[in-house]
């Protein structure tokens, strides 16, 4: 075994012990903010995953002789949360709504990602193809993103799927630079020239360094851009653009009509409000915990 | 500082070109052809065919761009199809609203999250400290309609305090020479309408302002953490300047250079945000003429109203960038 390949194994070593992950993990759980984050999404998933048991009725199923003096009556013991204008039970549609948010904000920045990878690690790797790239996510990134989402969504008609789409669409040029840039940034740092120079093959630099380092602000970006995605898909929903199936409840939209109540029934739009507002915390203190774990400059620190 | 200028300005013809061409081909794509929506459901071959022709749709693409391109100079973006008034007509009309509620917005904004970040930042780890960071974190968090509701239930609706919708009460009488409420009030010597348009304002406005409020106090607080250990700042201080000279002169406007750059970014934020904020208290500016829009498929409105908003964004981007030039001589010689 020559110098060189001692070496190489050494190098490899380092970087499959997963230093960095293992440390950030550590720094992650004694983050409070990162452990209440993540127990409210786990919270919000199982909502989401076990919805038809844990909601005590039929979301669609209509009550029209709770309204019939009057929209609506409030919190009771047989209906905890109050019932909507057309008598259903409000708790178990905010139940069945998890999966809508979960659903949207899952398929909507696994697009964005996706593409935005992709696209970004070739502008980042071929010189040639990177102007041309950037300079179409830059005329993308001018537009402000809800804006584009409301037209690639009136484009397409209301519905889950071009909700799902519109966001996913918007979230295309941010991670592209994202990735571009960790790229391009990493391709000159030290450790990098200092594993060339020990001779570690081309693709073990790339999938041992180079990715590992590239990758942890595009984790944080994501975890971010899921909080982004659910007041998006939200407001897509007010504006009368998410799913239109009235059994379909889409917290955005069950938002919509209750203006209409505010003066007697404020709670039709509190409550759903609420869980928006829960729940994107929840990401977002995952998202600053994440951040903060994988910072290099942190290291050590734990 | 002129080649800066020049090197900016250049580079916004390709996003204009940019941005109409996805505008141009978000047209094509569309569900049904643009004669079929102008004539209605009901239109027959014969006129749909003759429609066709009149518009141009059967020459190729590129024709096609360009001449969408020559209208666009002529500043001619379509006529509504809900009003069949031009398009530009009833941006001009709506178009004031929209300014006034964005920058009472940013107003509200700034002056509330630069002295909330830069005191969390002198106390940092304090109870003030903490506490502005969770308010931040449920600014950030909180969609801008559902803050709307909330505010317009507590302080409309329950309180009283403040009107719910509109710009303007309706039995106030006022004149409209610029299409600023609250500036016309005060031109015109009418101090009930001023009041009156900024009493609608408030609401509308917070709810708005929210978002960038949470993030600029962050940036702030972030900002001068990082600056107040600086070598210069411990200088200053040990040759025994007064901690007041210091922060203002010293720490203050240093930490506002990044700042003014996520100021800068809000534009657009607040100029999308208004659309959701609009249809929360029926204020009527861009923001309810595009939901409307989106209500009745009315595809010229939106098309031209997308455009507009967007060339707004990118201009109001490049005015952005070309002042941190000014404020910051370290952008200037990078630009070169």
């Amino acid at each position: 075994m020559s110098v060189a390949e001692v070496e190489v194994r050494e190098v490899q070593l380092e970087a499959v012990g997963g230093g960095l992950w293992r440390e950030a993990l550590h720094r992650l759980v004694r983050n409070p903010g990162a452990i209440v984050g993540a127990l409210i999404v786990a919270t919000f998933v199982f909502v989401a995953v076990f919805a038809p048991l844990l909601a005590p009725y039929d979301p669609r199923e209509q009550n029209l002789a709770l309204v019939a003096e009057g929209c609506c009556p409030g919190p009771s013991r047989a209906y905890p949360l109050g019932v909507d204008d057309l008598g259903r039970d409000e708790l178990s549609r905010i139940i069945y709504g998890a999966r809508f948010s979960l659903l949207i904000g899952i398929v909507s920045v696994t697009v964005g990602l996706t593409f935005g990878l992709l696209l970004g690690s070739i502008a980042g790797y071929f010189r040639r193809l990177d102007s041309p790239i950037m300079r179409v996510m830059d005329i993308m990134l001018a537009i402000p993103g809800f804006l584009m989402a409301i037209g690639i969504a009136a484009l397409l008609g209301p519905g889950l799927l071009s909700v799902m789409i519109a966001i996913g669409v918007v979230n295309v040029p941010i991670f592209t630079r994202l990735m571009r840039g960790s790229i391009l940034g990493q391709r000159e740092n030290d450790y990098v020239l200092a594993a060339r120079a020990v001779g570690v093959p081309g693709r073990k630099i790339l999938a041992s360094h180079i990715l590992p380092n590239a990758v942890s602000p595009v984790i944080v970006a994501g975890t971010l851009a899921l909080a982004t995605a659910i007041i998006d898909a939200a407001g897509l929903g007010f504006l009368g653009l998410g799913p239109q199936d009235p059994a379909t409840p889409e917290w955005g939209t069950m938002l919509t009509d209750t203006v209409r109540y505010l003066q007697t029934a404020p709670f039709l739009a509190i409550f759903p409000g609420v869980a928006i507002v829960i729940v994107v915390m929840g990401f977002n203190l995952i998202g600053d915990g994440l951040r903060e774990a994988l910072d290099p400059k942190l290291r050590g620190r734990a | 500082m002129l080649r800066f200028t020049v090197r900016r300005l250049l580079l916004l013809v390709p996003i204009l070109l940019g941005l109409s061409i996805l505008v141009f081909l978000w047209v094509r794509a569309l569900p049904g052809s643009p004669a079929e929506s102008l004539l209605g459901e009901r239109a027959d071959e014969q006129s749909i065919a003759q429609i066709r022709e009149q518009l141009g749709l059967d020459d190729p693409l590129y024709v096609q761009y360009w001449r969408y391109l020559e209208t666009l100079a002529e500043g001619n973006l379509g006529t509504s199809i809900a009003t069949r008034r031009p398009v530009t007509t009833e941006i001009r009309e709506r178009f004031p609203a929209t300014v006034e509620l964005t920058v009472a917005a940013g107003i509200f904004a700034i002056l509330l999250g630069i002295p909330l970040g830069f005191f969390a930042a002198k106390r940092h780890g304090g109870i003030f400290d903490n506490s502005s960071l969770v308010l931040s974190l449920i600014g950030v968090s909180i969609p801008i309609f559902f803050l709307g509701i909330i505010l317009k239930w507590i302080f409309a609706v329950r309180l009283g305090w403040l009107p719910s919708i509109g710009r303007q009460d309706v039995f106030i009488e006022a004149e409209h020479p610029t299409g600023f409420y609250v500036l016309d009030g005060v031109l015109t010597g009418n101090w009930r309408a001023a009041w009156d348009a900024l009493e609608h304002l408030v609401l509308p406005a917070i709810a708005l302002g929210s978002i960038p409020l949470a993030l600029i106090s962050r940036i702030t607080r972030a900002s001068v953490l990082d600056v107040q250990n600086e070598d210069y700042v411990r200088t200053a201080r040990a040759k025994g300047l007064p901690s007041r000279v210091v922060d203002s002169r010293h720490v203050f406007r240093n930490a506002m250079l990044p700042v003014s750059t996520v100021i800068g970014l809000q534009v657009g934020l607040l100029l999308s945000g208004a659309i959701l904020t609009e249809t929360v208290f029926a204020f009527p500016g861009i923001g309810t003429w595009l939901q409307e829009a989106i209500q009745n498929r009315d595809y010229p409105v939106l098309q031209g109203g997308i455009l507009f908003v967007a060339v707004i964004v990118v201009v109001v981007n490049l005015l952005v960038d070309l002042s941190y030039g000014l404020l910051n001589p370290r952008i200037r010689l990078a630009g070169r």
